[in-house]
């Protein structure tokens, strides 16, 4: 009823087989893209693992810092952009920060993990 | 690798050394590297007389992304003057605007050995640890004898951002720059925020500015720092400028252990600069360390756009969206160093 390898797995599998088998039977552009694309598959692999969750937490810390019930996290970064370019100075500066700070954890998290190791 | 078969371009790159002062000029085409988002790069043989010269000719194929609006006539002048003051560069052989020589505007300079590729620099940096410190300490000379070259050589068409205080028009280019794409980007926009409300204050004198000085465009070699390229986002502005660009953890490449650069310390950035000349503001470095890292969140966030516009099918643009994040990570940690 469900097909096997999970999307996270193959993707995994995707991934090692560009920086096995591809990356090094390239040279020049085309081994710089099989790099990048190897990365984008381990990226993708995570984001299945965990960005639902990431999304759901964005979407509730939006809605507490906004005052804004909507539940399209889209919408709600739009608003929140749109206020900080506006100027907008309505936010409480500490809670402000510590939104953004977890969502840019949350998104790195996926995107690159280890990278505030340092 | 030889592309003989493009006869056309030898004559026309023949021409452009030609004018450049080179006498009688033959040249061959040896080989075609890949560097280079907006140029393309080919290696020379120019033979003159009895002298062979190992050169290279970069051809652009489009504007810059962000900026870029100096002809590669005065790109090559702005390079002559850089090397008349100190700064180690490719020695310019001819320069031309002409698109009917070679299909557009070029630059043909001497080749210097060593690489410029990131990883194989810090490979080669790896491999002879002793010349870190001699990098790092010509990087800091560099910059400071660039900065201390004056404006009153600079070329026509060199962007300026010395109109009353550059650090706020860069806040404005900034929010312009972001208005333009097409998602947003709070943190991004929060980091501008920050930088106008946080302005350090201006240098006592604009100077020259490199505007892209960082491993990648510099060719590192045994004896160090070879030749500083790429110098078309050179503008005049604040020297702070170009020594916090240095600095950002995304020129790093993962050599976490050198912070300025990939090559050293800020410390042995600073010791060298103000050694050779230069006045060091740890103020405008920071507001420049903060400024260009939101730049190049902006820039990652530029190449995705376009990516998800159709203006490029570049799977490596669109790779740059899952990129911000780690410069919005750097973004929100230096400010919060600074508040």
């Amino acid at each position: 009823m469900i097909d096997q390898p999970s999307a996270p797995d193959l993707l995994d599998a995707m991934a090692a087989t560009l920086a096995e088998s591809v990356v090094p039977a390239c040279e020049g552009p085309a081994q710089h893209a099989a790099r990048v694309v190897a990365n984008l598959c381990r990226i993708l692999a995570r984001e299945f693992q965990h960005g639902a969750d990431a999304t759901s937490q964005t979407i509730a810390d939006l809605q507490g810092l906004l005052g804004n019930n909507a539940v399209d996290a889209d919408a709600l970064v739009a608003e929140l952009e749109q206020r900080l370019a506006s100027a907008d100075s309505a936010f409480d500066d500490d809670e402000l920060f510590r939104v953004l700070k977890a969502n840019v954890d949350r998104r790195l998290a996926v995107a690159k993990p280890g990278y505030s190791d340092n | 690798m030889a592309t003989g078969s493009e006869p056309d371009l030898t004559e026309g790159l023949a021409q452009v050394v030609a004018e450049g002062g080179i006498a009688s000029p033959s040249v061959e085409v040896t080989g075609v590297a890949s560097a280079g988002a907006t140029r393309r790069t080919l290696f020379l043989t120019v033979e003159s007389g009895t002298e062979t010269i190992p050169a290279v000719a970069q051809i652009s194929s489009a504007k810059s992304l962000l900026g870029a609006s100096m002809t590669v006539e005065d790109e090559a002048k702005l390079v002559r003057l850089a090397e008349s003051v100190g700064v180690p560069v490719a020695g310019v052989l001819g320069a031309s605007e002409n698109n009917d020589l070679v299909g557009g505007p070029v630059v043909v300079t001497r080749r210097i050995d060593g690489p410029t590729i990131p990883r194989h620099v810090l490979r080669l940096l790896d491999g002879n640890p002793s010349i870190r410190e001699t990098l790092i300490a010509q990087c800091g000379q560099a910059l400071a004898k660039l900065h201390q070259a004056g404006t009153d050589g600079a070329p026509d068409s060199l962007p300026r951002l010395d109109a009353g205080h550059p650090a706020e028009s860069y806040v404005q280019q900034l929010h312009l720059t972001l208005d333009g794409i097409g998602d947003p980007y709070p943190v991004l926009r929060y980091g501008i925020r920050w930088l106008g409300e946080n302005l350090p204050l201006p240098a006592e004198k604009p100077a020259i500015i490199h505007g892209d000085f960082r491993n990648g465009n510099l060719i590192i070699n045994e004896t160090g720092l070879g030749a500083v390229l790429d110098w078309e986002l050179a503008h005049i502005g604040d020297p702070m400028e170009d020594v916090a660009y240095l600095c950002m953890r995304t020129w790093r490449f993962g050599a976490e252990a050198h912070p300025a650069g990939g090559f050293g310390s800020f410390d042995q950035l600073r010791d060298a600069y103000e050694v050779a000349g230069g006045t060091w503001r740890e103020d405008a470095f920071r507001w420049w360390l903060t400024a260009r890292t939101a730049w190049w969140g902006i820039g990652l966030a530029f190449q995705a756009d376009n990516f998800a516009n159709g203006t490029t099918n570049s799977i490596v643009h669109a790779a740059s969206g899952r990129r911000v994040v780690e410069l919005e990570y750097d973004l929100l940690s230096l400010i919060e160093a600074g508040l």
